[in-house]
């Protein structure tokens, strides 16, 4: 499934971040298979997949990182591959492992990379790195992993970009510097329109705020939708055995169905919004459950 | 009023734009929330809550369709006040009903009896009526 995202453009400029029929092979294998994307201004778009998926090759190619084999992505309307750098100062990117200029202290660094950045917040700088535990004194280098992360997330965010494209920005953060992170995107989404992309595993993050939601899985998009309308349209049907034996080929808006160990059928469902459920809800015994995003994925990539 | 008396649950059944919904409803049903009541800020709610600010808006917007809140010029959304000050009692339980139904899916699903899920209901409004009615508390 590969909808565009469906929200009205905040200004009359390029779209903040386009892929289209994106294809990237190793070694023979498809990582990512003809995938489309469109995110509008003031999107936050969460981009969920199992480890491999392909996330990180999607949003490599869509920084102009990567090379694909097929297709394009553009940003700002520039080929990702050739940013103009009016596109460049407008966009910030957290890789999973920064690794820039590790030889500076880290007051040094974020105050050297201000420099170049007309919006520059130094005192959202200064909060920030007392409340996320980070001494401007210590050298980048002798920074784990984690703190490394936090710093470039600090130095992405003061940038205030029009578009924040974060690639696993949950993995070194603790719970009150997650909520903090969470806070600024949903602020800045609100306030300035800022575009976000953002991949995680820790799908309760994206039901906060996404405004939108990318299932990824073995290079394709299972799943591309709003997410405020994702639990009134997405169910899991539940039939026992008998009423299963009812069902004739498969039914309008069936996803995926599987065999639970008592010989009922568990069918994910999904409809447009306002639409009704296909008659099978009614057959004898059938009960329909709600699903939040953990389950729906589970259910779609397990 | 506060953000504060937003409860956001994000892995709930329910959207979380039906949420604030159906906590403004009742908050407005129950006269906590007055008529001209201003509510917070879109910005507020979504940063206090770190939700997204179009989720806040969409519910706020919707239920502005619905005549429950209005949008005063410079000031922001609060609650009606063409409406009358106090909802019939059908329309306060018209505010309850999905709670309600949702209970009843979970009383099929635990294959309950009705009455058994009916006396317990009847114990918990008698035990919120006593915790807030201040003469009787005292007395415990």
């Amino acid at each position: 499934m590969n909808a565009s995202l469906q929200l009205a453009p905040r200004f009359a400029e390029p779209v903040p971040l386009v892929a289209a029929g994106v294809t990237k092979r190793f070694e023979g294998i498809a990582v990512l298979d003809r995938v489309d994307l469109r995110l509008p201004a003031g999107a936050v778009l969460g981009l969920i997949g199992r480890n491999g998926a392909g996330k990180t090759t999607l949003i490599r190619i869509l920084m102009g990182l990567t090379l694909p084999d097929a297709g394009a992505a553009t940003v700002f309307g520039d080929p990702a591959l050739d940013m103009s750098d009016t596109s460049k100062v407008r966009l910030a990117y957290v890789p999973q492992q920064p690794d820039a200029l590790a030889w500076m202290r880290v007051g040094d660094m974020l105050s050297f990379i201000g420099s170049f950045y007309p919006n520059w917040d130094q005192n959202f700088v200064r909060d920030t790195l007392i409340r996320w535990d980070l001494p401007p004194g210590k050298s980048l280098a002798k920074l784990s992993t984690g703190e490394r992360q936090r710093v470039a997330l600090i130095r992405a965010l003061a940038i205030r970009p029009a578009l924040l494209v974060l690639d696993e920005p949950a993995a070194a953060l603790d719970p009150v510097a997650r909520r903090d992170l969470l806070r600024e995107i949903a602020v800045r989404a609100g306030e300035s329109g800022t575009t976000v992309l953002f991949s995680t595993h820790i799908v309760s993050d994206l039901e906060r705020v996404a405004s939108h939601v990318a299932f990824l899985h073995r290079g394709k998009f299972l799943l591309n939708t709003q997410m405020d309308d994702l639990k009134e349209t997405h169910t899991r049907l539940v039939l026992p055995p008998a009423a299963a034996a009812q069902l004739t080929g498969t039914l309008p808006g069936e996803l995926r169905r599987r065999r639970q160990h008592d010989g009922s059928l568990a069918i994910v469902l999904a409809r447009e919004a306002g639409r009704a459920w296909p008659a099978a809800v009614a057959l004898p015994g059938a009960s329909l459950e709600v699903l939040d995003l953990e389950d729906l994925f589970v259910e779609m990539t397990a | 009023m506060d953000i504060g008396l937003f409860h956001i649950q994000p892995a709930a059944p329910e959207p979380i734009y039906r949420q604030i919904m159906a906590q403004l409803r009742r908050l407005i049903a129950s006269g906590q929330l007055a008529p001209g009541a201003l509510l917070p800020s879109v910005r507020d709610v979504a940063g206090g809550h770190a939700i997204n600010p179009m989720t806040v808006s969409r519910a706020y917007g919707l239920l502005e369709n619905e005549g429950v809140l209005e949008r005063q010029r410079g000031k922001g959304m609060v609650v009606a006040t063409t409406h009358r000050p106090r909802p019939s009692s059908d329309q306060r339980l018209a505010a309850l009903v999905p709670s309600l139904r949702e209970v009843a899916r979970q009383t099929r699903e635990l294959k309950l009896p009705n009455g058994l899920v009916l006396e317990r209901l009847r114990t918990l409004l008698e035990d919120e009526h006593e915790r807030i009615t201040p003469a009787r508390s005292k007395i415990r």
